[in-house]
């Protein structure tokens, strides 16, 4: 029902189960047509977007709401699979990309699509714009990559933390001994150092970051600025966009 | 592949197939004139030149129980012994993620994008790592099905079939592609006998279809070949009766694929090794 009603549906508590609960791969599905809401945070290694939806996670949990986090490149399934490729170094551009969308599409079709319908805030350390910008600065061709996730329903909020290069590639190199090979882009041969590899990986994502913040309405925040500042904002943002009263069971019943 | 044919027809020195014949500069000044769509189905494959490729790339589709297997292991020797070097892929063969999906099989708790999606992954890792690596130095791959029988699959479980066929947009064009057609009846049959029994896969029994398994798996692969019939059209099959003796499917692939190769006999008498496929 959802794929065949093009406009919004409103966001009411539902009594009955709906029909269909199967994604239509092919056509994005705003999150807007599921009760759910979902949260997503995105921006290059060491924009502070972790820690900041860490921070976010804990006040809506202390807060009560009924929500589900779900972090890039988790599931079960496709794990052992990524490890492998990744340990002996057989991954090229495509299957690096086609392999991460399985996981993607195992957590998506088994917990976050589920969870929308179910009625939950989902909040995701990572989405589908991790891949265009990676798999884009490794060469995939950016048609074929949106095909790829076309089967993702769109956020309700995506925010973007940007920092500049420096800042961001200087949190990475200072607190982390060693880079890890694909991690590093040292797959695309740009440079025999690590830390370089690194920084130039880096550039190239933070560019194509960049070229989707008006296509996909990404909400900039600024990463350099002091985390309770940062995180103040997120909240202010959450709370002006996102019905919460929804998720909370317990301030309904009060009221 | 008959786009390619075409071309080669208007302009002889532009062949780009991998016939054995044309020359390093006509071939260079062919590149640069072609699009990828004469060697992707859609968008090129990262990193990869065309202009490299010197072998054959020949695809035999149909579904299981259609003889494929047979007709390669047969074709592998007749080729060898006509002097070519063959190398050969199939679905789940992948060093990468071939035993995963194995795996994920075996356990039935894999939804069918991700199952898709991985059957991506091994596709495109044999392409990288198998199949073009013959290609460029000039060998014939023997595909054991390709990308018709994955989107097929996935079409017929409600994934969109622009979005099956995106995701296999990289794929090579093979010069040659045929379609071995059987009825999902004589399939059954085929199928029953080499294991005693049907597997849950290919009944496509989590598409819950019948619990009676017989009809299961006729449903289940009528469905994929009402697919096939429309890409039989758009990508130009070449559609044999799966049905005729082992040995008449094998003397209509051997004339077809001595004509793309430039082999003049077609006359194959199978090893000891192999007489007993040769019904």
């Amino acid at each position: 029902m959802i794929m065949e009603n093009p406009e919004p549906v409103q966001k009411q508590p539902r009594v009955e189960p709906p029909k269909s609960t199967l994604p239509q791969p092919g056509r994005p599905v705003p999150s807007r047509a599921y009760p759910g809401a979902l949260i997503v945070v995105e921006g290059t290694d060491g924009s502070g977007k972790s820690t900041q939806l860490y921070l976010l996670k804990r006040w809506l949990e202390i807060g009560g709401y009924r929500l589900h986090f779900t972090e890039w490149n988790s599931s079960p399934l496709v794990k052992s699979a990524t490890r492998r490729g990744k340990q002996r170094r057989l991954l090229t551009p495509t299957t690096f990309s086609l392999l991460h969308a399985a996981d993607f599409a195992d957590r998506c079709e088994r917990q976050i699509m589920p969870l929308l319908q179910g009625d939950y805030l989902v909040l995701a350390d990572r989405y589908i714009y991790t891949a265009f910008a990676r798999d884009a600065a490794r060469g995939c061709p950016p048609r074929w990559l949106r095909n790829l996730y076309r089967f993702a329903p769109v956020p309700d909020i995506t925010f973007y933390f940007r920092a500049p290069l420096d800042v961001a590639v200087n949190r990475i190199l200072s607190g982390r001994p060693k880079l890890k090979y694909y991690e590093a882009g040292m797959d695309l041969g740009m440079s025999y150092d690590r830390a370089e590899s690194f920084r130039l990986f880096q550039a190239r994502i933070l560019e194509e970051y960049d070229k989707m913040v008006d296509s996909d309405s990404f909400v900039v925040l600024d990463g350099t600025l002091p985390v309770n500042r940062l995180q103040k904002q997120m909240r202010d943002i959450v709370a002006s966009k996102i019905d919460l009263k929804r998720f909370a069971p317990r301030a309904q019943e009060s009221e | 592949m008959p786009d390619q044919e075409k071309e080669k027809n208007a302009a002889a020195t532009q062949s780009p197939d991998g016939q054995p014949a044309p020359s390093a500069p006509a071939k260079a000044a062919a590149v640069a004139e072609e699009t990828p769509a004469q060697y992707f189905f859609g968008e090129p494959l990262v990193g990869f030149d065309p202009s490299e490729i010197t072998g054959s790339l020949i695809v035999i589709e149909g579904m299981d129980g259609s003889g494929r297997s047979t007709q390669i292991a047969l074709l592998q020797e007749w080729l060898e012994s006509e002097g070519f070097a063959v190398q050969t892929s199939g679905l789940r063969r992948s060093n990468l993620v071939g035993r995963d999906i194995d795996e994920l099989l075996a356990k039935n708790a894999v939804t069918r994008l991700t199952l898709a999606l991985m059957y991506a992954t091994d596709f495109f890792d044999q392409i990288e790592h198998r199949i073009l690596p013959a290609l460029r130095s000039g060998t014939v791959v023997l595909a054991d099905r390709f990308i018709f029988t994955l989107i097929a699959r996935g079409v017929v479980r409600g994934i969109n079939r622009d979005y099956m066929s995106g995701l296999y947009a990289m794929a090579l064009r093979p010069h040659l592609t045929f379609w071995l057609n059987v009825r999902p009846e004589t399939a059954f049959g085929r199928e029953f006998k080499k294991a005693q029994a049907i597997s849950y896969w290919e009944a496509g029994r989590d598409m819950s279809l019948s619990h009676d398994l017989y009809w299961s798996f006729v449903r289940y692969q009528t469905m994929i070949k009402r697919e096939f019939e429309v890409m039989a059209k758009r990508h130009n099959f070449i559609e044999l009766d799966g049905e005729a003796s082992v040995s008449a499917v094998n003397k209509q692939l051997r004339q077809r694929i001595a004509e793309q190769l430039g082999i003049r006999a077609t006359k194959y008498t199978p090893s000891a090794a192999l007489a007993h496929l040769w019904r």
